[in-house]
């Protein structure tokens, strides 16, 4: 082993125009090492990212792969020196198989060249193998579950003898299960001598994983700890720079005893939910737990009337609903912030101020006659209220990070006055900072009277945000327990019956 | 950080000069000074003739209408990402129809229009449905509508028959002046004037950009997609008639190969005008100097003396609006590759 490092930066500086995105980065990379990357969003992990992977040039700082330094990197010679990203959504052709998909990657195009369809099929399996996969080199990638496709991407890095391998938040969509077979497979390349750069938003993901860890904090590395000598709390102080006293707030009233929203029996055969019956009262959160899969985000398209529903009873107030669009939910007073904010939540090249007023055009509009002042003096006061960092309300969504994306997206929902609000795993991908802001901002709401349904794949947040929990599965409602539950009740109401007997 | 251009403050007078319809205006105001000094002449008895005249210039006007009625039409039907290729055929057959139903029909000229304005407006209907209720992309639903009109217009006159012979006071809206201006003038920049307020200052013209845009996402803020989708398509249908009926009085005629390929020339004039062929952008401004710009071309390049001596203007004027149009798309998409260039090329700093 030599004692180089297998990639090493040294004040790593980047600048997009006047803003400084990376303004002295260091960083290095063992190799079979394990060293997690972490920082609120917008700290530069992503610059850092295009900078290893050659998609964007450092304006200064050295950068030297074992031992040698490099300049002027490009993707692809990124690629030929053994770097290889594997990305949240993984980049994969859906309708090719496989077989083809690995081979798109690893074979060099050439004109003349025979298919040697055997080999190929071949190198899918070993590569699979030796990721420990149970997936078919003949399968269609369409087929493939997000997990399975991640570790589709992995076997392409083996396949091209990466050894430095990235992951950028790649259990964002995992189930818990799935989350410990990419930690064996994780565990398995650092083994190899692969050396892993880990980013995630998920602390406890780091300690069970990673052997080092760096915090970025705008744009400059702020610390590099061995794991042993860290705790969650310190880890925090770092990124934030500053004490976080209490990761969620406190409720500060009780729910109201009014029933806001009532489902009995609720179904729809399209989405595989089924006999789903809960109330939620006024002023309660009500939180929606349980594995990827279970049907939470098909309920909660049931109640926005993109999936109407076909069985049972939906009624608001007392009054029985027939929601077959969004039209009619919105007409309602049904708000749903949906899960994948970049495609349904903001519409990224319009401004912030066009945004905001998109689910009340005709009541903030009602001559159909744009007010642009109106709209204007609207999104200024939600961007105060809501303290959304941007340049203005005329500033592209696309120009805002996640965290303020997604206040953006609630914003909008808020303008509506709803008097159900459902949230789609509404802190996902969002920085710690923004993610306690978005915390205090549900709690408030549910202070002022809102019914809340709170859908969320993080355990923590389900349990410590709400009044009660309804723990989902398999399509339906497994069981409703009490809000601050250990999380260990949740997860096996949650794992339930259906676990033991598909094994 | 990058930004889209247009959405930055909108004081800044550098990126209002470069917009996309400023370098239109640029191009319209240099195409025109050409042709008015190389395409004006004087004749043998000493009068002002070609490109330089006022009369020129109220022909150039006159012929135009019709395809800026289509591109109007084309204008929003783009900025849903959606394509309507049927509006050339639809102006042959409301054309046949208008004549039938005053010719075979024996209505007054006003009822026949006001009809052909409806039956415009069902045939987009027809397009609307097709694409909102049964989900079937535009470009393959109106490239059958495309045919059908077509045909359905020779079906109707058995490919022979013309109407002909309309009242004179029919014939003003197309030949004649009205306040010093062509006639169809006025009404083509009242349509002008409906589309740019549709498109610029109502929630529609806000839902149709949403939805060329991100049409889920615009289907996840509660905004009725498919009645907005719908508005475009049956607008079209009704701007398509009221140019049928412009044409008609132009020409004195109504015969069944009415504005056969003018829907190209309508999506040329929109896509110059700045209008993204993927949605979202567009601004009907744009597209009235897009037409302009291949109005002016087209004519003036039939005042120049050596065009008219090789007899070639139709050539010469398809092929250099064409060649217009591809300057225009790779200036506005130069920018962006020549920033990406300059990234890919920057060497770190020492």
């Amino acid at each position: 082993m030599s004692p180089a490092p297998l990639l090493a930066l040294r004040q790593v500086v980047k600048n997009y125009g006047g803003v400084r995105a990376l303004r002295g980065v260091n960083f290095d990379l063992q190799a079979g090492e394990v060293h997690a990357l972490l920082g609120e969003n917008g700290a530069g992990k992503s610059t850092l990212i295009k900078v290893i992977t050659g998609a964007h040039q450092p304006n200064g700082g050295t950068l030297t792969l074992a031992g040698q330094r490099v300049a002027n990197l490009t993707p692809s010679s990124a690629r030929a020196l053994g770097i290889a990203c594997i990305y949240q959504q993984p980049a994969l052709f859906p309708d090719l198989t496989v077989t083809e998909n690995l081979a798109l990657r690893l074979e060099a195009t050439s004109a003349s060249s025979r298919i040697d369809w055997p080999a190929r099929r071949a190198r899918a399996e070993q590569l699979l193998a030796r990721l420990g996969a149970e997936i078919s080199p003949d399968a269609e990638v369409r087929s493939l579950s997000m997990p399975e496709q991640q570790l589709v991407e992995i076997a392409c890095a083996l396949g091209a003898g990466a050894r430095i391998v990235i992951m950028d938040e790649p259990t964002a969509s995992l189930t818990q299960k799935e989350q410990h077979l990419l930690f064996a497979v994780v565990r398995d390349l650092r083994k190899n001598g692969v050396g892993v750069i880990y980013i995630s938003h998920r602390l406890e993901e780091i300690f069970a994983l990673a052997d080092r860890v760096t915090v970025l904090r705008d744009g400059q590395s702020v610390g590099t700890h061995a794991v042993g000598d860290i705790d969650e709390a310190g880890l925090i102080r770092l990124m934030v720079g500053r004490e976080v006293a209490q990761i969620y707030p406190a409720a500060e009233s009780a729910p109201g005893h009014a029933v806001t929203l009532s489902l009995r029996a609720v179904g729809c055969r399209a989405s595989g939910v089924h006999n789903v019956s809960f109330e939620v009262r006024s002023g309660e959160i009500f939180g929606l737990g349980g594995l990827v899969g279970a049907g939470r985000t098909e309920l909660a398209r049931i109640l926005f009337g993109l999936t109407p529903a076909d069985s049972g009873e939906i009624t608001l107030h007392g009054q029985r609903l027939t929601l077959r669009s969004p039209q009619a939910a919105v007409a309602h007073g049904i708000a749903y912030v949906p899960e994948d904010r970049r495609r349904h939540g903001v519409v990224l090249e319009l401004p912030i101020a066009h945004n905001l007023t998109m689910a009340i055009h005709r009541r903030f509009f009602p001559t159909t006659w744009l007010r642009f002042g109106a709209e204007r003096a609207l999104a200024l006061d939600f961007i105060r209220d809501l303290a959304v960092k941007c340049a203005g309300p005329d500033a592209p969504g696309g120009s805002l990070s996640g965290g303020n994306q997604q206040k953006v997206s609630l914003a909008r929902w808020l303008a509506t006055e709803p008097k159900l609000l459902i949230l789609d795993e509404p802190t996902q991908g969002v920085d710690v900072g923004a993610k306690s802001e978005i915390h205090k901002i549900i709690r408030r709401l549910a202070k002022e009277g809102l019914a809340v349904i709170l859908i969320s794949s993080d355990l923590p947040e389900v349990i410590g945000m709400s009044d009660r929990i309804g723990v989902m599965g398999g399509g339906t409602l497994r069981a409703i327990l009490p809000g601050g539950s250990a999380p260990h009740d949740v997860m096996a109401a949650a794992l339930g019956t259906t676990e033991r007997g598909a094994a | 950080m990058s930004v889209s251009p247009g959405n930055k403050n909108p004081r800044d007078w550098k990126a209002i000069l470069t917009r996309h319809e400023m370098l239109l205006l640029y191009v319209l105001i240099a195409e025109w000074l050409f042709f008015y000094f190389a395409g004006t002449t004087i004749n043998r008895r000493g009068a002002v003739v070609g490109f330089g005249t006022l009369d020129r210039q109220f022909d150039i006007l006159r012929h135009s209408c019709e395809i800026g009625l289509l591109a109007l039409a084309l204008t929003p039907v783009i900025i849903t990402a959606g394509i309507d290729l049927s509006i050339g055929s639809l102006l042959g057959l409301c054309a046949i129809l208008f004549g039938k139903l005053w010719h075979d029909g024996g209505l007054p000229i006003s009822v026949a229009a006001g009809l052909t304005l409806v039956l415009g407006a069902l045939a987009g209907g027809l397009n609307a449905t097709l694409i909102t209720a049964l989900r079937l992309p535009p470009l393959i639903v109106t490239l059958g509508t495309y045919s059908l009109f077509r045909g359905l217009a020779e079906a109707i006159t058995h490919g022979a028959i013309t109407y002909t012979d309309f009242p004179a006071s029919f014939l003003f809206v197309g030949q004649e002046r009205w306040l010093g201006l062509p006639t169809q003038a006025w009404i083509f920049f009242g349509v002008a004037l409906g589309v740019g307020l549709l498109v610029h200052r109502t929630t529609f013209g806000r839902a149709f950009r949403t939805i060329g845009l991100a049409p889920e996402g615009a289907r996840y803020a509660g905004l009725p997609v498919g009645r907005r989708l719908a508005l475009v398509y049956v607008l079209a249908g009704l701007i398509a008639a009221i140019a049928a009926i412009i044409y008609t009085a132009r020409l004195g005629q109504a015969k069944a190969d009415a504005g056969t390929g003018y829907e190209l020339f309508a999506i040329t004039a929109v896509v110059l005008g700045g209008t993204s062929i993927f949605g979202g952008t567009g601004t009907v401004h744009g597209t009235l100097l897009g037409v302009a710009a291949i109005a002016v071309l087209k004519n003036g390049l039939a005042c120049l003396p050596v065009v008219m001596r090789m007899n070639a203007a139709e050539e010469m004027s398809g092929l250099l609006t064409g060649a217009l149009l591809l300057v225009a798309l790779t200036a506005s998409v130069l920018p962006k590759i020549l920033s990406r260039f300059r990234a890919r090329h920057h060497a770190p700093a020492p």
